[in-house]
């Protein structure tokens, strides 16, 4: 068979030489074509991860066994030889920016499945990856991002189950890869309210619908979709079906999770009401403030036995003391709170100011008394707290320190102020208010750390907000954890109180705890999980929008967003996707069909989504690391994919 | 030394009899003046004081008699009655901290007359000498975890005279024990207890004692023992208050005794015991309520397949879903009488409306009122009393509200559908996977319950069991109800089905080696996306209709003595109890017991045969046997002919131990504990 020469660019021998020049004959397989390539470079290394990408054709040649005749490749065929494996540039749901190897050459979907395993995330199969906005001119943003480096990791699966000091044992290599592991698996202090107002937000419902015509195609590769080494791509969370979390083993899962669900509540990609508002800032307070106190949250199954075995020890020790002594204990008489306070009972028709009396905190019941010397006889009146409303009046500007209790009684709410002197004192009264309306008493292990937060909180109000450096905890802005709309209908000083009365339902919950409640409550809104594309049902002239959800597709008005319709997958019988008119069709029970092309996106993309919940709903609920990719290709592969 | 022994035994005794009867005496004080109207009478601030000052007349005097009557118990004896009277408070401490049912052992362990115990124990074939020791099973666990686990566990109770030299060793650990012990009774005394009449829905009512530490679940289940109901899941207990004609649902997992402290005391509240079918209509028919929108035909023929995948969706994720209810309420304006149209939304955050002239997108919503500290009521003649525009009105209020207040929230539906919608879905938003839980339970509680009536019911018509066929069958009625609390533990951590779509899903992928065609048929066989259709689910069908051949009736049930395999008896509830539908309820686990035992009676038909009516009432009274026909557990386990079993053992009479034990003195250091711990309360 006649020989010819294959002219072959090698990456390694730089841009400017020229290609190689390969005597080959047709017969030859890839995998020879390869040696001979790697002889005549003369260059010592390791070449396991080249490949052989085909410029023309915008393909890989990655089947070794084939003969250049089998894959089409002739003499005009120009080739490069390249690392499958280069440096991607990832944008993070947290807003970090991290470098990493990423491989080119595989489909997407198992491109992810590697970032996954080296950022130590579990079920990769939510995530995918989308193009970053377009970036207006970079004006005057002379200061690069910063990057980290997490190129040379590379996690094999041993090293994914070794934990050590709580982390990967990738990342336990360098104090550098300890840092990033940090930066994954802790959430980022709260952004500066300049950030939050800077940062592009989807203003309406088409242009969430813009954001999903980004998503990268799972079943082609990143080369395949122009995408070069070094260039950014963001890492998301794409299908809103969080299979199996376990806070053990999901630090990174969880946390970059959570960044997402901030974000997106931030950046009002996803509406709330003023009441949820105030409680995701609230518990974003409260988890910004626990992993500075908790930083190491991690835990490895070393640790893991070190914990029980001390628990166990605990317990023992309990058991063993719990004698005479500390029954005893538990039965003496609960600490209890006195000091001279004012009080304000509104009446109808009183206009009565605050009067002072000695007051007195014991179990869950305010007495009070004329004064101190009296405090033997018989209250004035004496307020149970149980099941209680209690609501912070405070202004530190104003010096103004108070308690407003709604103590529930038979014949409605009795509505009553207390009047502090002092942030100390508040601090301590409120907290044994707060206590005592769940039903605790100031005997609860929780009331030192109560009255903590509550300083701590107060300490917010006391920064000016004109201070951007808004990273420390004792200084946070309460502008960084709301939405613009919420900066711009409240002064910070006027948010604090209303953030303080959610924070009271969230203080005592663990790092942990706190993410999960978060996420718990982004997932109950009406509008979480859904996907918008703006679509053109067949035979309507005007634009709709789809939104595709885990369980089913709603067609939405585009003008008055409301929901035309909704069909759920399970009375879905089939669906095709025409790619010649790019046109998706549907056939639902009772001989539905619906058919629609897409406007703000491929219909490659809207397919995928389709396919992608469908495959996630086929997750078996025992834990299993493999993956089915095949299952998912099938489901979301176009006439390409295969 | 010995004396503070003797003390302490003396106090144990003494803190034994204050909570027993602080339990069983309250009852006489009920009969209140005002007969009619009161309805119920419990007692708020029971505390320790109070209660002995309460017990000074009658028995006070007389316990102070026995005790002092008993001066001269010798050494020898002390040991020994110390340990058996140990059994006494052990076991009465570890039913109470049995919070299920623990008010039914309090009943059960006073009025139970300590003879019928003995005669059930006796009797049994062989080991009667092996078994006198057994009585004080109960030291077993008490001792465990104080002199060294193994040692303790292995060695049974011995016997006070070989045992001598040993004990001086453990003396003082039991003294220590003993201070242990005393100081929980003395908590114990501390727990609130609340005696509450419950009206059943033939107009009768029974009293129960609840304490603080009971759910609802709890007395719903004592309440099933008691009135041979069919024991179904929508059972449950009812608050009214007339004077706002509302009523409500209590949850089961709510604290029982809670929301009646919350009564008034002139209150004229009542609770009730019945069935509320919508108690949980959202796990039977949940397409009613996340459907709500679709018209009525479809839901109605909802498959079973789709109602759980429906289920799943919402109740399994890692956040329950609330239903998008929304629609027009009539609000009732603040202190007037008159009902405004709004636009309300419900969200798993509160009860939202559209201000005027706004949209309904989430940032413009006003919160109404959030779930937190508010509960759910329904409403009755809101026509008459505030001119609702209708009668299907619901409010939502703070649990201690009890009369008219601004601070209550009234809304009005157009129908009962609209109501019912939101009263669930306020309870879906309020308690979120609780309810879920909760109905999980019950389903369990109510499969366990009916093969245990099966058994009672098919029992009543054997004629005349003697004594031992009696014990027998309580033995084997007791592991059916162990099943009970034990089955949850085990099924709660079982996943749901997982949606075995699997392999139904591999979809034809176009032929890669065909041109692709224009069109790609991506799925065309049948549903696609097949809503997963669990597999055990049919397993659990096919289970249920096919009962267990019936063995060879109860022929032998009389006199055969229990049969080894009675010890397979208890298995757990098959793992498909979860997708029974609720009113299709197959007798559970016995398929494997029964064939191979013999033993039991043949389950009735489920289907047909509905549980055993209220016409089952008469049997007891009517009947043969002394006992009533459902043993109360523990006396029929005393029976039990098997040692291992007794563990579970009923509390022995206390009433009689303690005070054989006394020595002298202990009135005078009973004393001054009482005013010690007057002393601390006074504080």
């Amino acid at each position: 068979m006649a020989a010819w020469d294959l002219s072959v660019a090698v990456e390694e021998l730089g841009p400017e030489a020229p290609p190689l020049k390969v005597s080959v004959t047709s017969d030859l397989h890839i995998g020879g074509v390869i040696l001979k390539i790697v002889e005549k470079t003369q260059i010592k290394k390791d070449w396991s991860d080249h490949a052989l990408w085909w410029e023309q054709k915008k393909q890989w040649v990655l089947r070794a066994a084939w003969t250049l005749d089998k894959c089409g490749i002739h003499a005009d065929a120009r080739l490069n030889f390249m690392p499958q494996h280069k440096p991607l540039r990832l944008g993070l749901p947290n807003g970090a920016t991290i470098r990493l190897k990423a491989s080119f050459s595989a489909p997407v979907f198992r491109c992810v499945m590697g970032i996954c395993r080296i950022l130590n995330l579990r079920h990769p199969e939510e995530l995918s990856l989308l193009r970053p906005m377009e970036e207006k001119k970079k004006k005057k943003d002379k200061n690069p991002e910063e990057v980290y480096e997490l190129t040379d990791a590379s996690p094999n699966p041993a090293s994914m189950l070794t934990l050590s000091n709580g982390m990967p044992a990738h990342f336990a290599k360098s104090a550098e890869h300890e840092a990033v592991y940090k930066m994954l698996s802790i959430s980022q202090p709260a952004p500066a309210p300049e950030t939050i107002a800077k940062t592009y937000r989807p203003a309406n419902v088409v242009e969430k619908a813009e954001v999903n015509g980004r998503w990268l195609d799972s079943s082609r590769s990143l080369l395949q979709q122009e995408i070069n080494e070094n260039d950014k791509l963001l890492i998301r969370f794409k299908y809103f079906s969080f299979h199996d979390i376990e806070p053990k083993h999901d630090a990174v899962r969880l946390t970059q999770l959570y960044e997402q669900a901030r974000w997106a509540i931030l950046l009002e990609e996803i509406d709330c009401t003023e009441e949820e508002m105030m409680l995701f800032a609230a518990l974003q307070y409260h988890i910004g403030k626990v992993s500075l106190a908790e930083p190491q949250i991690t835990s490895s199954p070393a640790m893991d036995d070190l914990d029980s075995a001390l628990q166990c020890l605990e317990l023992k020790l309990d058991e063993e003391s719990s004698s005479g002594a500390d029954m005893l204990e538990t039965m003496m008489p609960a600490p209890e709170l006195h000091d001279y306070l004012k009080i304000f009972r509104p009446k109808r028709l009183t206009l009565k100011g605050y009067k002072q009396y000695w007051f007195t905190f014991k179990d869950t019941s305010i007495s009070y008394y004329k004064s101190k010397e009296e405090s033997f006889r018989e209250p004035i009146q004496q307020m149970n707290l149980k099941g209680c409303e209690v609501t912070p009046d405070v202004s530190i500007a104003g010096q103004k320190f108070c308690i407003k209790l709604l103590i529930p009684e038979p014949d409605g709410m009795n509505e009553v102020y207390l009047r502090c002197e002092n942030e100390q004192q508040y601090s301590k009264w409120m907290a044994a208010c707060r206590l005592a309306s769940k039903g605790k008493t100031l005997a609860d292990t929780s009331y030192t750390s109560e009255v903590e937060s509550i300083e701590s909180f107060l300490a917010m109000q006391r920064t000016n907000p004109g201070t951007a450096s808004a990273q420390t905890d004792e200084s946070i802005n309460t502008h960084s954890l709301v939405s613009l709309r919420y900066q711009k209908k409240y002064k910070p000083k006027q948010l604090t109180p209303r953030i303080l009365e959610s924070y009271q339902n969230v203080a005592q919950l663990s790092l942990t705890e706190a993410i999960q409640k978060f996420l718990q409550i982004w997932q109950a809104l009406p509008d979480f999980g859904v996907s918008y594309f703006v679509v053109r049902f067949k035979g309507c002239r005007k634009d709709e929008v789809l939104g595709v959800a885990n369980n089913r597709l709603i067609r939405i008005d585009l003008s008055v967003g409301d929901v035309v319709k909704t069909w759920r997958y399970n009375t879905m019988r089939q669906w095709n996707v025409n790619w010649d008119i790019r046109q998706v069709a549907i056939e639902f029970n009772g001989n539905v069909n619906i058919a629609f092309s897409c406007v703000t996106a491929d219909c490659k993309i809207v397919h995928e989504y389709i396919g992608g919940y469908i495959f996630m709903s086929t997750r078996s609920k025992e834990p299993t690391d493999t993956l089915n990719e095949e299952l998912f290709h099938k489901l979301t592969g176009g006439h390409e994919a295969l | 030394m010995d004396d503070i022994d003797a003390m302490f035994s003396d106090l144990l005794g003494e803190m034994d009899l204050l909570t027993q009867s602080l339990g069983v005496e309250t009852l006489p004080p009920e009969p209140p003046p005002s007969t009619a109207s009161k309805e119920m009478n419990f007692s708020t601030g029971f505390d320790f004081n109070a209660s002995i000052h309460e017990l000074e007349d009658n028995d006070l005097d007389a316990l102070m008699a026995d005790l002092v009557a008993d001066i001269n118990a010798t050494e020898e004896k002390l040991i020994a009655e110390s340990k058996e009277q140990r059994a006494g408070p052990s076991a009465s401490s570890s039913t109470s901290s049995l919070s299920s049912a623990s008010s039914a052992s309090s009943f059960s362990g006073s009025t139970a007359p300590t003879p019928t115990s003995n005669s059930f124990a006796f009797p049994s074939p062989t080991s009667a000498p092996a078994f006198t020791p057994t009585p004080t099973s109960g030291p077993a666990p008490a001792l465990a975890p104080a002199a060294g686990g193994p040692k303790a566990s292995t060695s049974p109770p011995p016997p006070s005279q070989t045992a001598k030299p040993s004990m001086e060793e453990i003396e003082a650990q039991m003294k220590a024990d003993k201070i242990k012990l005393a100081l929980e009774k003395l908590k114990e005394a501390k727990v609130k207890k609340l005696v509450v009449k419950v009206e059943m829905s033939n107009g009768s009512a029974k009293t129960l004692m609840v304490d603080e530490r009971q759910t609802v679940r709890d007395v719903l289940d004592n309440l099933f023992e008691k009135t041979h109901c069919d024991c179904n899941v929508d059972w449950c207990l009812y608050e009214t208050n007339p004077d706002l004609q509302i009523e409500r649902g209590f949850e089961d997992h709510e604290n029982m005794v809670e929301p009646l402290s919350a009564w008034t005391r002139d209150s004229e509240n009542r609770v009730l015991f019945k069935e509320w079918k919508n108690k949980y209509g959202v796990f039977k028919n949940p397409q009613y309520f996340y459907l709500w929108k679709k018209d009525k035909s479809t839901l109605k023929d909802m498959k079973e397949k789709e109602k759980e995948l429906l289920l799943e969706e919402n109740f399994c994720g890692s956040s329950i879903i609330v239903p998008d209810l929304e629609g027009v309420l009539h609000l009732k304006e603040d202190g007037k009488r008159s009902w405004k149209p709004r636009y309300f939304l419900l969200r798993a955050s509160g009860m939202y409306f559209v201000p005027k002239g706004k949209t309904k997108t989430s940032r413009d919503l006003v919160c109404l009122v959030q779930f937190d500290n508010v509960n759910v009521y329904h409403a009755k003649d809101y026509k008459n009393k505030y001119k609702a525009p209708t009668d299907f009105c619901f409010i939502l209020k703070h649990p201690q509200i009890q009369k008219e207040s601004q601070y209550i929230k009234y809304l009005c539906c157009d129908d009962q559908k609209t109501m019912t919608l939101w009263v669930t879905g306020i309870r879906i938003a309020k308690y979120g996977m609780t309810l879920y839980d909760n109905y999980k339970t019950a389903v369990k509680k109510t499969s366990a319950s009916m093969s245990w009536t099966d058994k009672i019911g098919s029992n009543a018509s054997t004629p005349s069991p003697t004594p031992k066929a009696k014990a027998a069958n309580g033995h084997a009625a007791k592991p059916a109800q162990d099943a009970a609390p034990k089955a949850p533990s085990n099924q709660a951590t079982l996943p749901p089905p997982p949606p075995s779509v699997t392999e139904m899903l591999p979809p034809p992928p176009p032929d890669p080696s065909l041109p692709p065609p224009p069109t790609t048929t991506m799925f065309s066989q049948g549903h696609l996306p097949p809503p997963p259709p669990p597999s055990s689910m049919a397993a659990g069908f096919s289970k249920g209709p096919l009962p267990p051949p019936p063995p060879p009736s109860c022929m032998g049930a009389g006199f055969s003595p229990p049969p080894p395999p009675l010890d397979d008896l208890p298995p757990p509830p098959p793992p498909d109890d979860d997708e029974m539908p609720p009113d299709f309820l197959p007798p559970p686990p016995p398929a494997v017991g029964f064939p191979a035992g013999g033993l039991p009676p043949p389950p009735p038909d489920p289907v047909m045969l509905p549980p055993p009516p209220p016409s089952a009432f008469p049997a007891p009274s009517g009947g043969p046997v002394p006992p009533p026909p459902p043993p109360p557990p523990p006396p029929a386990a005393a029976a039990g002919p098997k040692p291992p079993v007794r563990k579970v053992g009923p509390p022995p009479p206390k009433r009689t131990t303690p005070v054989a034990a006394a020595p002298s003195g202990g009135g005078d250091f009973m004393n001054e504990l009482m005013v010690a711990m007057q002393k601390k309360r006074n504080l």
